[in-house]
């Protein structure tokens, strides 16, 4: 049975971590900010591949922190953690498996959903995008990335198993997340991808942002099915990733 | 109460064999010692006895359970070379752990912080710590589940004298309390301090088991005067009735109390010497005659 005084105690700690690491702080949400900022300024210039509303943009935008947040910071994490014994230690208290994740994704999950009211700010004052929020669109969006969250979580943890180094394991995130963000129906519409195309439907990130863009842009775009896809990837990444933490050797 | 059982543990990672059939076992309120130098299984038989890492085959055992099943409330564990996150301060870090267990099962973190004398730290963060309060504040990790069984890796290694002497206090402590205490280490001199019993592990194989005392007694063999004189050894140790040994006169078998003995027997003989040595010997004796010199630790 999951305790949740021991999710709450693994998150606390977590969470007292991030704060005290300012280039952390920077990356969750200086980085996207600075990231929005440039993009906002391509878009806004129109042509090549950019050529819809920057509104059409917003689930990209997010897409890139709900996606490179989890994938470098859990990788890292677990990475770092072996290495330092921690989860040695870890598996010999009632700490379990998926309790670890779940503070861990509690703590990404409040960490993003930061970076996103940040860049939708910005994209809104400073990009000057229309996006159509509603309480249902904005329930959906949240839903969408906690749901995403706990599945790229699972994918970090999962790159952090399987690299032996940290700083590897950060290199193997920015391999799979990159390629990924620019396929996944984000940034570049499916069929300007070329040979790429194929791969889209087959990435959990596609799921999420067409959800997203579905709520807040696109409104006579099916939301459910999306989200439920993105839920099935993202129970699959969440369950593969608590198992595959080195609680043994 | 046997605490802890090791029968027929066998561990191989691919061909190589890192256990080969060790059986040992710890009764309740014992510190028992695992000696061996790095690489003889010392840290693969505490994996196999907390549950980390699973058996080739053999059964671990821990408070009569396998180490899966064991109420992982009554025991706990400070992994080899275990080091916690490291921008939180002592009471964090305590407390920390502490949420791990169920409430009623744990102490008070400040409490634990403060009998571990690192009240005067409470907000520096643990990368700031000197070594040995490390060591202490990992200590103090690990007792917060007040455990009836505590598995130290290697506690001091890599930790300067004080920082050792600090650890070696709070064992002491823990065994005068009667928790059950099973230390692996390289440093002999730690074991024939700390340990009630000890075993000698070489090559992933039990040389030896068997009280500290015993077995130093046993196997480790009588101590030696070593004189190195000014002329001679090999004349001098042969008018004494001595051994000549790489430049030096040994008389084997001398106590304490016979070392002014020895040295009138030299001025007798006008037998000049600028170098005396005496030792007792003691668990490294031991090891080093039951495995045939093998202590690269």
């Amino acid at each position: 049975m999951v305790s949740l005084r021991r999710v709450r105690g693994e998150a606390r700690a977590e969470w007292g971590s991030f704060l005290r690491k300012p280039a952390a702080v920077f990356f969750t949400f200086v980085f996207p900010a600075i990231l929005v900022a440039l993009f906002a300024a391509v878009v806004g210039a129109g042509g090549g591949f950019f050529e819809e509303p920057q509104g059409y943009y917003f689930a990209g935008y997010l897409a890139f922190v709900v996606l490179l947040t989890p994938l470098s910071r859990l990788s890292s994490t677990v990475a770092r953690g072996r290495d330092s014994r921690r989860f040695e230690k870890l598996a010999t208290t009632p700490l379990t498996r998926v309790e670890w994740l779940a503070a861990h994704v509690a703590v990404n999950g409040v960490l993003i959903f930061g970076a996103s009211v940040l860049i939708t700010v910005l994209l809104l004052t400073v990009g000057g995008a229309s996006l159509s929020f509603t309480p249902a669109s904005a329930v959906v969006t949240v839903a969408a990335v906690v749901v995403a969250v706990a599945g790229f979580c699972g994918l970090g943890v999962l790159i952090g198993a399987a690299v032996s180094s940290e700083d590897g394991a950060i290199a193997v995130s920015n391999g799979v997340g990159f390629p990924m963000l620019f396929l996944a129906d984000t940034f570049v519409a499916p069929d300007a991808l070329g040979a790429g195309a194929p791969v889209v439907e087959a990435l959990p990130l596609t799921y999420f942002s067409r959800a997203v863009r579905a709520a807040t842009f696109a409104r006579e775009e099916a939301v459910t099915e999306p989200l439920v896809i993105l839920a099935v990837f993202s129970a699959a990444l969440f369950a593969a990733g608590a198992y595959a933490l080195p609680w043994q050797d | 109460m046997e605490q802890v059982e090791a029968d027929g543990l066998r561990k191989k990672y691919g061909d190589t064999v890192a256990l080969d059939g060790v059986s040992l076992s710890v009764e309740e309120g014992e510190v028992f010692g695992l000696v061996g130098p790095n690489g003889a299984g010392k840290t693969t038989l505490v994996r196999c006895l907390t549950g980390t890492t699973r058996p080739t085959d053999g059964d671990p055992s821990l408070l009569g359970k396998s180490p899966e099943e064991v109420d992982k409330s009554r025991v706990s564990v400070l992994p080899q070379e275990f080091s916690p996150p490291e921008r939180l301060t002592p009471e964090e870090l305590v407390g920390y752990y502490a949420s791990l267990y169920p409430r009623e099962e744990t102490r008070d973190p400040a409490e634990v912080v403060e009998e571990m004398g690192l009240s005067s730290s409470h907000d520096t963060r643990y990368a700031d710590l000197s070594g040995g309060q490390k060591s202490r504040l990992k200590v103090a990790i690990s007792l917060v589940n007040d455990p009836d069984v505590l598995f130290l890796d290697e506690p001091t290694t890599g930790i300067d004298p004080e920082g050792r002497e600090d650890v070696w206090g709070v064992v002491e402590r823990l065994a005068d309390e009667g928790t059950t205490v099973f230390l692996t280490t390289h440093y002999m001199r730690e074991v024939e301090r700390l340990a009630d019993r000890v075993a000698l592990l070489s090559d992933g194989t039990v040389v030896e088991v068997g009280a500290t005392d015993d077995v130093i007694r046993e196997h480790a063999g009588e101590p030696r005067l070593v004189v190195r004189t000014v002329g001679s050894a090999e004349e001098a140790a042969e008018s004494l009735g001595a051994m000549a040994e790489d430049g030096t006169v040994v008389f084997e078998n001398v106590a304490v109390d016979g070392i002014g003995e020895a040295l009138d027997a030299l001025d007798d003989a006008d037998i000049e010497y600028d170098e005396v040595r005496w030792r007792e010997p003691g668990l490294e004796d031991a090891y080093l005659r039951l495995t045939g010199g093998r202590n690269d630790g």
